[in-house]
């Protein structure tokens, strides 16, 4: 067959197409368990942290996640729970949009809904450097116990910088340079502040 | 063993995918704000670039020339999907960080222009070590970027803090911009040692 007929040049490319593709199928065939698997660890341990449980290693993570956290499902949404130091924290899994992808994370609070216990994110595509900068421990930790004010929590523009750790006043500062990312974070917890006031049946505070 | 070298020395330095032949810019501007994210990257692209030169060079007596620019397109989607899932599932901490970059490898023009200028028309093994080579300039070029934007921008080196913590850093070397800038005196401080040694 001449290598420039159109017959040979639609069967190559057929051939090449189909052994490429099927290889890719096969691979990700072969890899989707441990994929999975790395998502639920990812999860498993945004909760643990968010509800201010420690861990050292994957492992512990996960064994601790099923001894200490049980799941219950309150109009289809599934609203984890656990004992901190002698007390109970909800936690509630949060998605919304950012500045460019969806985000997801874990918000967790204390049982009579005044305070934030912690914050942590499942999955971003912010991006990296500015609004990726979410994930950075000082970001997260500026939420950590941090009081619920009229049902909200304010966000500071132009702060210093470097992070409210006055866990009182209900306020967190932005990230620089990533006001929209911060933003948009802010408007999901307050968003969920108040599916979670509404499931959980509590008092604005 | 002199071709080798000789291939070695013109990707890295004399005919540098990066500064030379100014291509792969857009990853450039992109990933370089951190190095960890930048080494992967770029040993990412090293390994598709060389892998795919391997299979162009391979099956090129097969391809009509019609659509070989297709077909190559196919082999370094095929490459950067399989990186993608590798990742993905042995390395998911990586895959998270860079997020959408690893797709984005596709793009990159050094791989289809080492496919197409060199694997089209070269033996398998020497395609594959051009590919590599074209890599590893990418590779030095995009490190020395990186590692002036993380060092002004977070004050850190590979996430280690280096410069003290009341160090104000630079908002901008985060920022795409930036690396523009960081490009343009990389490639004056390049240029300029190269014409005073073709001067001597």
């Amino acid at each position: 067959m001449k290598k420039e007929s159109k017959i040979y040049v639609i069967l190559f490319t057929f051939i090449i197409s189909f052994v490429f593709v099927f290889i890719l199928a096969l691979a990700n065939e072969l890899t989707k368990e441990k994929v999975k698997i790395n998502e639920e660890l990812f999860q498993r341990k945004a909760i643990l942290s968010a509800m201010g449980i420690e861990f050292k290693n994957d492992e512990e993570a996960y064994k601790l996640f099923d001894e200490k956290i049980t799941i219950e499902k309150i109009n289809d949404i599934d609203i984890y729970e656990s004992i901190v130091n002698n007390k109970k924290v909800y936690a509630v899994i949060f998605t919304g949009n950012g500045l460019w992808s969806t985000i997801r994370g874990v918000l967790a609070i204390n049982s009579d809904l005044t305070r934030i216990v912690g914050v942590d994110f499942i999955a971003q595509s912010e991006t990296p450097g500015l609004g990726g900068r979410i994930e950075e421990t000082w970001f997260k930790e500026q939420f950590r116990f941090e009081k619920i004010k009229d049902g909200k929590i304010k966000l500071i523009i132009g702060g210093t910088g470097k992070g409210d750790f006055n866990h009182e006043n209900g306020e967190i500062e932005a990230i620089t340079g990533a006001t929209r990312t911060s933003e948009s974070v802010t408007t999901m917890l307050n968003k969920y502040l108040e599916i979670l006031r509404n499931l959980l049946g509590g008092e604005l505070k | 063993m002199s071709e080798y070298n000789k291939i070695l020395k013109q990707n890295i330095w004399y005919n540098n995918p990066v500064f030379i032949q100014i291509l792969g810019i857009c990853s450039a501007l992109a990933v370089t704000n951190n190095l960890t994210n930048t080494f992967i990257m770029t040993i990412a692209v090293s390994l598709v670039t060389a892998f795919s030169s391997l299979t162009v060079s391979i099956i090129k007596g097969l391809i009509p020339r019609k659509v070989r620019m297709i077909v190559q397109t196919l082999i370094i989607a095929f490459y950067v999907i399989i990186v993608d899932i590798v990742l993905r599932a042995y390395l998911p901490g990586i895959s998270k960080a860079l997020g959408p970059y690893v797709g984005l490898i596709i793009t990159n023009c050094i791989i289809m222009g080492r496919a197409e200028g060199f694997a089209q028309s070269n033996g398998p093994i020497i395609s594959f070590w051009d590919g590599f080579t074209s890599g590893l300039g990418y590779l030095a070029v995009l490190m020395v970027v990186a590692f002036f934007r993380e060092l002004l921008g977070f004050g850190t080196l590979f996430g280690y803090r280096i410069l003290p913590e009341g160090f104000m850093s630079w908002t901008i070397m985060l920022m795409a911009p930036s690396a523009f800038f960081m490009l343009a005196i990389f490639i004056w401080v390049a240029k300029s040692i190269m014409l005073r040694k073709e001067a001597k």
